[in-house]
């Protein structure tokens, strides 16, 4: 209940700052929705020259894309961690959120929040709905309790993996910069992971698993028998990749070392 | 004062060897980037000879070539430069005896200069063992490679120089700064080569500096651009360059102005 | 009741050893050697609630990292630590409920809206109740004279409001020791004094605890009846700020001008009984120095109206608790450059 309440307290926080820069909001509004188009215009010029990606066909990934937009609008929305390195560790701002009486990353988390993310989450749906259509998808009642509770878990697997990399700016003594890094990778489980070779297969499902944010739990309401096995994997993944981040953020927290002065 | 301007490129080259798990992550990164690429196209090729004018085995070439000059010319200066200005700091650049455009762009060398020696050559040497790169045989090839692989990093800079001095004129540019990085992987045919697109908005990126970047030089190295049409995408290079100082300039000298007027 | 309890306390950094140069660098790519500096080393002392303790000390001697591990923010290498019933960094949040931090460095009210809105979040974070809060805001904004300022920015505010502003946050939720890491940084004489007089008003009334560290020793001689003095994660002293002026304290000085010329002799034995020593540049120029078990009277008796002296002018000067403070580091220095640099760590 106090987490909650302290929600909408910063929620209301973010739309006061907010609506003294109500230029900047647009902005990155207008810049998170183009960087989606840009990931749809790579599908769509892929399928201007071949009808099928390893047996799936554009609708399908289009599908598995707009599935993959709601975790993400999520993530972005409520675990913003881009700039913690620098703002927390290197300005020392972790001083402040440890004297204060509410666990740490949720601090962090809320200190960060994002709403506009979410405009990408309401997108994801309406292209889930369009290419479902084109795909003659047959829905039954328990797919939409599933979808809800595979696209929470997906957050949570995206949120684990995003905590244990930022978690290693309390152990290197530089800074590190591996979340740019990630971006790019991030993006690879919206494909079918078939086509990949079995290491990054393995790499995928297993170590960075982000093919249980796009392509495996999205098969399931394909109807795409031969990974749904994994689909349902998709809430055990989120419970182990949420704990390994925690893990790794607690343990984390105890070396902290604290800025220069 | 020249020996000035070089001491920021020692200083930056010194400091990239400091963060050493962005070292060692970045190489593995790297090769993740150019594997999955590579698998992606060949389930593309499946078993059809040639897309958008390039056969399946200068695909590969172009793939990794691609990412590891990337690995080169990238740089976080659209970054650096928002911070400082978002902080306050560009005020005391100004009264410095220094250009401070000219020590980022310095800066941005000494990173480069890292990323060449111990980022992209061992990167590319990698690469070669793990997927079926082939190398240009032709030295000219070479030479206009690396040459044009120069100018990439200084278009690629002159980008990051604007987008970070957008910071001056709204309050938060990180927004700018993701669209900036999403256009430059996506049309300067880092992603998908230009000749692929749909012909329209190939077209128009004929006319966008972007494709000076990834995909005229990766053109060279896989030979589909050869002998005397290596001048002439060179001169597209340099046309870009030349172009992209205006911009700069006036946006410099309107950041100035505005930071005196209004006390920064 | 004990506030604060520390045992044997240390904090040791492992900081890498940089090889200079091209080369140097190129090896720290492969491989690393770190120094081991404690910037905390095996310190003990306990403060009881309700006190005012003032802690000193050079850059680098460790002040803030003790700090930083009695709130909980640094976990401690070594040694044992109560703060307030709680060990700070096993139960972070819920004994952060009942301290109060400020750094007067780093603000921790929010930068674009208005302090008022920066409050209203700490009063749920803090779980402050309605009432409890608009008591204790009203209290503190007619304390700390903050009226108008409560609905500007923070970026809007002079470094004196702002640190006014600062203290309320920190504050709000009525901790019982607070902690204040150079509170005074940075502002001008009358902020100062107002602050102080706050601290001292809010310790009187409310019995706080307050630890705080500082570079103004005026901060400590009008707020603490205790001073801990660090030097290189070592407590050097920790006691009474009057028991540190006679400990380190030279006593008085006291300055002779002749208007003819007097010989140091002829001074040194007319006090020959007082254990004084003399000093002179010249015959026409002596100063004494008077330690502080002696009577400055019993000296001038001696001297004033001896007929072959002619005084000119007398002037008496104490030895401030800056020039012991000065004295002490200096001193504490010189054993250092023996160490060769160590990294320090703040």
């Amino acid at each position: 209940m106090y987490y909650i309440g302290l929600v909408f307290e910063y929620l209301k926080n973010y739309m006061k700052t907010r609506l003294t820069y109500r230029a900047d909001f647009w902005v990155e509004v207008v810049s998170d929705l183009l960087m989606q188009a840009s990931n749809l215009i790579f599908i769509f010029v892929v399928f201007g020259h071949t009808n099928s990606l390893g047996g799936w066909s554009e609708a399908e990934v289009v599908f598995v894309y707009g599935f993959f937009m709601v975790p993400f609008g999520l993530f972005s929305c409520f675990v913003n961690l881009w700039n913690f390195s620098d703002r927390y560790i290197v300005k020392g701002e972790m001083d402040r959120i440890l004297t204060r009486p509410a666990y740490n990353l949720f601090q962090i988390f809320l200190e960060n929040i994002d709403p506009p993310g979410l405009i990408g989450s309401l997108i994801g749906i309406v292209i889930m709905i369009i290419s479902g259509g084109q795909l003659g998808l047959d829905l039954v009642w328990w797919h939409l309790p599933v979808m809800i509770l595979f696209a929470i878990s997906a957050t949570l697997i995206y949120t684990g993996i995003y905590i244990a990399l930022t978690s290693l700016s309390f152990y290197s003594d530089s800074p590190t910069g591996i979340i740019p890094l990630m971006y790019n990778i991030q993006n690879y489980g919206r494909y079918p992971v078939t086509i990949y070779n079995r290491a990054i297969q393995f790499l995928l499902t297993w170590i960075l698993p982000f093919a249980f944010v796009g392509i495996y739990p999205a098969s399931l309401f394909l109807g795409r028998e031969e990974m749904t096995h994994m689909a349902w994997l998709t809430p055990v993944m989120a419970a182990i990749f949420l704990t390994i981040g925690l893990t790794s953020w607690n343990v984390g927290v105890k070396k902290y070392r604290g800025a220069g002065s | 004062m020249l020996s000035a301007y070089t001491d920021f490129i020692r200083i930056r080259f010194l400091t990239m060897l400091a963060y050493r798990v962005n070292y060692y992550s970045g190489i593995l990164i790297y090769m993740l980037n150019i594997g999955v690429y590579y698998f992606t196209w060949q389930a593309i090729y499946g078993d059809r000879g040639e897309i958008g004018g390039f056969t399946a085995s200068q695909m590969t070439t172009y793939i990794a070539v691609s990412w590891m000059a990337r690995a080169f010319y990238f740089n976080n200066l659209d970054r650096e430069i928002a911070t400082d200005i978002r902080d306050g700091s560009i005020a005391i650049q100004f009264i410095r005896p220094y250009n401070y455009l000219f020590v980022k762009m310095m800066q941005g060398f000494g990173e480069g200069l890292f990323r060449f020696t111990l980022f992209m050559i061992p990167g590319m040497l990698l690469a070669l063992l793990l997927f079926p790169v082939r190398l240009p045989s032709d030295p000219i090839a070479w030479v206009g490679f690396l040459v044009m692989l120069f100018f990439s990093f200084l278009i690629n800079s002159q980008l990051n120089i604007l987008t970070g001095l957008m910071a001056f004129f709204v309050e938060n540019n990180e927004g700018i700064m993701r669209m900036k990085r999403v256009i430059v992987d996506l049309f300067s045919g880092l992603v998908i080569p230009i000749s692929l697109f749909p012909g329209w908005l190939s077209a128009i990126m004929q006319w966008l500096p972007f494709q000076a970047i990834t995909y005229l030089p990766g053109s060279v190295f896989t030979g589909r651009t050869q002998g005397t049409g290596i001048l002439e995408v060179f001169g597209i290079q340099v046309v870009w360059f030349v172009a992209l100082l205006i911009p700069i300039f006036f946006m410099w000298r309107a950041a100035r102005k505005r930071l005196f007027v209004q006390g920064g | 009741m004990k506030a604060i309890e520390v045992e044997h306390l240390s904090k040791i950094f492992k900081v890498q050893k940089s090889r200079g140069g091209l080369k140097g660098a190129l090896q720290d790519l492969f491989s690393r050697q770190y120094n081991e500096v404690a910037a905390v080393n095996d310190i003990s002392f306990s403060i009881p609630a309700g006190e005012i303790c003032g802690y000193i000390g050079e850059n680098g001697a460790g002040k803030s990292t003790t700090i930083k591990m009695l709130t909980g923010i640094l976990v401690p290498t070594a040694g044992k630590l109560n703060v307030g019933g709680y060990v700070p960094h096993e139960e972070r949040e819920k004994f952060v409920r009942n301290i109060g931090v400020v750094f007067g460095q780093r603000s921790q009210l929010w930068w674009d809206i208005g302090v008022i809105e920066s409050f209203g979040l700490l009063r749920k974070v803090y779980g402050v109740s309605e009432q409890d809060y608009k008591k204790r805001l009203d209290e503190l904004v007619q304390r700390l004279d903050l009226g108008d300022l409560l609905s500007r920015p923070v970026r809007k505010l002079s470094l004196g409001q702002r640190m006014r502003c600062e203290l309320v946050a920190a504050l709000l939720h009525n901790p019982s020791i607070v902690f204040l890491d150079e509170p005074t940084i940075g502002l001008d004489i009358i902020v100062k004094t107002e602050i102080r007089e706050f601290l001292k008003d809010m310790n009187r009334q409310h019995g706080t605890t307050i630890l705080l560290t500082t570079h103004d020793l005026q901060d400590i001689e009008a707020l603490c009846s205790r001073v801990i003095m660090l030097d290189e994660g070592r407590i050097i002293y920790d006691g009474g700020l009057d028991t540190l002026k006679t400990r380190w304290g030279q006593g008085t000085r006291v300055t002779f001008q002749f208007g003819t010329a007097c010989p140091l002799g002829r001074l040194q034995s007319l006090t020959s009984e007082l254990y004084v020593s003399w000093t002179a540049d010249n015959d026409l120029h002596a100063e004494v120095l008077v330690p502080a078990e002696l009577n400055v009277s019993d000296v001038l008796a001696k001297i004033v109206g001896q007929p072959d002296i002619a005084i000119t002018d007398i002037k008496i000067t104490e030895t401030t608790t800056d020039e012991i403070v000065r004295q002490i580091y200096q001193t504490g220095s010189a054993t250092k450059e023996t160490q060769g640099g160590t990294v320090s760590h703040a």
